[in-house]
């Protein structure tokens, strides 16, 4: 067995420098090339809006340009005036509302007293909603007050909501609920 | 040159936006937990779970305080796992960002000599012995991104850049931070790439929030084998 000094020095700095990353025999390209491919390399990237709170953070979404078009990575957006980029727990897990196998994609009804839930079409569970809604307001609407003043109202019904909504969205959401004689009618931020 | 991360827990609210964004960028699964009385969950880091944000509520000169530690690997300058495991195809260090990464070949380690090695107890084990810890989001970093946990924090309690930066940024924002927290100091500066800035003694945090003498470190035995390592390459060369 021989050694040459280049050797030499290895083995006296191996302990002391840590591993000499040079001359072990071994080809790190592969790994290094692997780390410089991001995940979201080939997506497609468009904007939007988080969901949750009143904040309004702008977030970044890449979505596969191949077949599927599935989301890839939802992150904070950089050029977002708000967040510049910035996420809270709820707003860095927001793929999840996508990507997600216990999301539920039709509605569900679980009649009273049922302790099961079933599968309904849409028609059937808005125009159930609005059956229901009509049936509550007019049973307890009330034209005037004690006083004999005109109030029409009902106090049977509240609203609470929403957080996410723009100012068209409140004013066109606002004339609903008024028109239908709601009085509780809150935010969900303040509760 | 170094990239380092500077983590300023005195600003920091433990709103988890770091540990999540770290998750989702990693696409690791959820974990299963049980309430154990603490807004902290998961308990601790695990082989799917390489960010956590510990939360210690104590009592410091009658005053209750709520302490907050985002906890992931240091990135050490000369880490004591890479030294241990001595194989460049499972633990190694990328020289253009001095990040220390696990490939899948951790699995053919001793894993509980690399976890032993750790002086802040990182590294975890997953099925079939593969080794798992935050890698810097060495990706991101390559292709001008910052890490997940950097991009997301809301409050600006992380600054991520080049080691020298961070550093004199880390010595001012310390200078300011001691009129509040006369305690306050830097975690390690010298020695690791992720920096803590922490307003009360270190092991009021987590038991691991600073290297301590009598854990991790490269043992004897590895020592020895290191020494004996290049002698054994060559002989099974020649």
């Amino acid at each position: 067995m021989k050694f040459n000094r280049r050797d030499f020095i290895k083995i006296s700095s191996a302990t002391a420098a840590g591993v000499a990353v040079s001359g072990l025999g071994f080809d790190l390209k592969a790994v290094k090339s692997h780390a410089s491919l991001l995940k979201t390399q080939y997506a497609r990237e468009s904007t939007t809006i988080c969901c949750y709170c009143a904040v309004g953070c702008g977030a970044i979404v890449h979505t596969s340009k191949l077949g599927d078009g599935r989301v890839i990575n939802i992150e904070g957006d950089p050029d977002h005036v708000i967040n510049k980029g910035a996420l809270c727990s709820k707003g860095s897990s927001i793929k999840q509302l996508v990507e997600n196998d216990k999301r539920l994609t039709e509605p569900m009804y679980r009649a009273p007293y049922s302790d099961k839930w079933k599968t309904v079409s849409w028609d059937w569970a808005l125009s159930k909603i609005a059956q229901r809604v009509k049936k509550t307001r007019d049973m307890n609407f009330q034209k005037t007050n004690a006083k004999g003043q005109i109030v029409n109202r009902t106090t049977s019904i509240a609203s609470v909501g929403s957080a996410a909504m723009d100012n068209e969205e409140c004013w066109m959401y606002q004339t609903l609920m008024r028109s239908l004689g709601l009085v509780y009618i809150e935010h969900q931020a303040r509760i | 040159m170094s990239k380092s991360i500077l983590i300023d827990t005195t600003i920091c609210t433990a709103c988890r936006g770091c540990q999540v964004a770290c998750k989702q960028w990693h696409d690791l699964p959820a974990e299963k937990t049980k309430n154990m009385g603490s807004y902290q969950n998961p308990q601790d880091l695990s082989f799917i779970t390489y960010k956590l944000v510990r939360m210690t509520e104590t009592q410091i000169n009658d005053r209750l305080q709520w302490l907050f530690f985002p906890d992931q690997c240091r990135h050490c300058e000369d880490a004591p796992c890479l030294e241990t495991a001595y194989d460049e195809t499972a633990i190694y260090k990328d020289l253009a960002t001095n990040a220390i990464l696990y490939t899948k070949n951790t699995k053919s380690l001793d894993a509980d000599e690399i976890i032993g090695s750790c002086p802040y107890n990182i590294p975890k084990k997953g099925a079939g012995g593969v080794l798992a810890k935050c890698d810097m989001c060495n990706d991101r970093i390559h292709n001008g991104l910052k890490p997940a946990c950097v991009t997301a924090c809301p409050t600006g309690a992380m600054t991520f850049g080049d080691r020298k930066k961070i550093l004199s940024i880390a010595k001012k924002r310390l200078k300011k931070v001691k009129l509040r927290f006369p305690k306050a100091r830097l975690l390690d500066p010298d020695t690791v790439n992720i920096i803590y800035l922490v307003g009360f003694e270190p092991t009021q945090y987590w038991d691991y929030a600073v290297a301590g003498l009598d854990r991790g470190g490269v043992s004897r035995s590895v020592a020895m084998r290191k020494m004996l390592g290049p002698f054994a390459r060559m002989m099974r060369v020649g």
